[in-house]
């Protein structure tokens, strides 16, 4: 048998193929952070003791850290899907366009979280 | 905008590879073992040092990574020089494809510093401080730095690169405007490299069936050819889940064309076609 | 286990396989209509969670109750499903080529379908009893 030649043990991360990898982890991700919504649905249809339980398991540190990490997830998720949306109208795929888009949408999710974050903490207040 | 070297693109560096186990996913015939160290001849004052991925399929041994030192006041600028310098004057045994060195047959593309690009046109002095050199990625290899292209070549054939017409032969040229003929810019250039069905992580997970962005590129500029007359047919044969829906827009393709060209954006036209159809 | 023989050995007929399956640009498709409903109705979701904020049950269940949130929100968990299912069938094809393929993509696809179930009931649920 011949051998390969080593393709991921060796090939070079690129912002290409590091944010087309991210946007797959953070679908992954996501899709987790929408079960959990429809959990927090039931809980709130059950009635008050399930919604309590689940909402105090949100407002703790842990909650409180992977509620964070998904609105991360899911804002990077959009962005990227948004830059994939443009792809499928077959724009954007100039080489610098690619890589000034990539962290657009970098920048544009980090943002968004903060922006997010931010806003609820002053909503509470 | 063809990238030159890598510090052209940008100014952060991302890891030199992706966080798996050096033996992910590699099975034991591919392992690669310490080889050589060669060093540069006495005398030598500009040095470097490249790393190459050696394979004798006549030792019954499993791949090697050797060491050598080149004298850079020795030889040419290219990293093809390099190779040559080193075939001619240090180990006659190291084996690769190589016949234009001005970037136009596509033989020599191999794997340098992990990006796909063609040795002949890359500057030594474009490589890292250690450069590494491999065959082209995820290829079989027949010796050192050969890929076996066999299956890439037969995915090329099954999308009949050639032009069908129902019409018989005129008897003059097929005529073609000149903004028909615009339409093949940038995808009649290909010279069959494969560096980018080298570098897509989708060909590496589904090679099989997956034809990559070199072939579907080409399946593009035969679609686009306005004198052919079988888009049908081609599109019929693209349409599948393997086929051509791997892609998943990695854009890796387009990031290591050494001629500027876009696979990518081929394929989305493909895409394009394929959603008008049916609309 | 594939119904067709094992790879074959002549370069011709491995590359063809068992031909094109001349299908695959509905899903496709169906993925990216799911993706553009869904940039409007995520964002209006997560705008609306920052600020309902701590809202207790009650509060929860009067901002659910309202016939336009209920809705929306019925509509956001039958893209979302949607997308989610077509999504999750693409990676586990790139990288389950064992047996286990076959009935990954089915569980996938039924679970999908029966936690979308669940929310529009629990949805539906909160809507009808406030």
């Amino acid at each position: 048998m011949r051998p390969r030649s080593p393709n991921i043990q060796n090939y070079r991360p690129q912002l290409t193929s590091v944010l087309s990898i991210a946007n797959r982890f953070t679908a992954v991700i996501s899709t987790v952070a929408i079960v959990a919504f429809v959990a927090w649905l039931v809980a709130a249809a059950v009635g008050p003791q399930s919604y309590d339980s689940m909402h105090a398991a949100a407002a703790s540190p842990v909650g409180r850290a992977l509620l964070v990490v998904a609105t991360f997830a899911f804002f990077l998720h959009l962005c990227g899907s948004v830059r994939h949306l443009f792809w499928d109208a077959v724009a954007g795929f100039e080489l610098r366009t690619i890589y000034a888009s990539g962290w657009a949408a970098l920048a544009a999710s980090v943002a968004l979280t903060a922006g997010a974050w931010l806003i609820g903490f002053w909503v509470r207040s | 905008m063809t990238i030159r070297s890598s510090s052209q693109v940008s100014r952060w560096k991302l890891p030199r590879r992706f966080p798996v186990p050096k033996r992910f996913g590699v099975s034991k015939d591919s392992r690669i073992e310490q080889g050589r160290h060669w060093p540069a001849p006495t005398g030598a004052k500009r040095i470097k040092t490249f790393q190459i991925y050696r394979y004798d399929p006549e030792s019954g041994r499993n791949p090697r990574l050797d060491t050598y030192e080149v004298d850079l006041d020795d030889c040419g600028p290219m990293v093809l020089d390099a190779l040559i310098w080193i075939k001619s004057k240090v180990d006659s045994t190291l084996t690769f494809r190589r016949s234009c060195r001005e970037g136009v047959c596509g033989s020599c593309a191999m794997t340098i510093d992990g990006t796909n690009w063609l040795a002949c046109t890359r500057f030594v002095s474009q490589t890292a401080g250690t450069a590494s050199i491999y065959p082209l990625a995820n290829f079989p290899v027949i010796k050192d730095l050969v890929p076996d292209q066999a299956h890439a070549l037969a995915q090329y054939a099954l999308i009949e690169p050639w032009l069908k017409t129902s019409e018989p032969p005129p008897q003059q040229e097929r005529l073609q405007s000149v903004a028909d003929r615009k339409r093949l810019d940038g995808y009649y250039e290909c010279i069959l490299c494969f560096c980018c069905t080298s570098g897509c992580p989708s060909h590496w997970w589904n090679g099989e069936r997956f034809l990559g962005p070199a072939v579907l590129l080409q399946a593009w500029r035969w679609l686009t050819d306005s004198r052919d007359d079988a888009k049908g047919e081609r599109l019929d044969a693209l349409e599948d889940p393997f086929r051509l829906y791997r892609c998943h827009t990695i854009l890796n393709c387009t990031r290591t064309c050494p001629k500027g060209l876009n696979p990518g954006k081929a394929i989305a036209e493909i895409k394009r076609m394929m959603l008008e159809r049916t609309l | 286990m594939s119904a067709a023989p094992g790879p074959a050995p002549s370069g011709s007929a491995r590359a063809r396989g068992l031909g094109s399956a001349r299908r695959g640009t509905g899903a496709w498709r169906a993925e990216r209509v799911t993706a553009i409903a869904l940039v409007p109705l995520t964002l209006w979701l997560v705008a609306s969670l920052v600020a309902l904020g701590r809202a207790d049950r009650t509060a929860f269940v009067a901002w659910l109750g309202r016939p336009l949130h209920g809705f929306l929100t019925i509509l956001l968990l039958i893209a979302v499903f949607r997308h989610t299912a077509l999504g999750l069938q693409v990676i586990i094809e790139d990288y389950v080529h064992s047996a286990a393929k076959t009935p990954l993509l089915l569980l996938i696809h039924l679970l999908c379908f029966a936690i979308c179930v669940a929310g529009v009931l629990a949805t539906l649920g909160i809507m009808f009893a406030s």
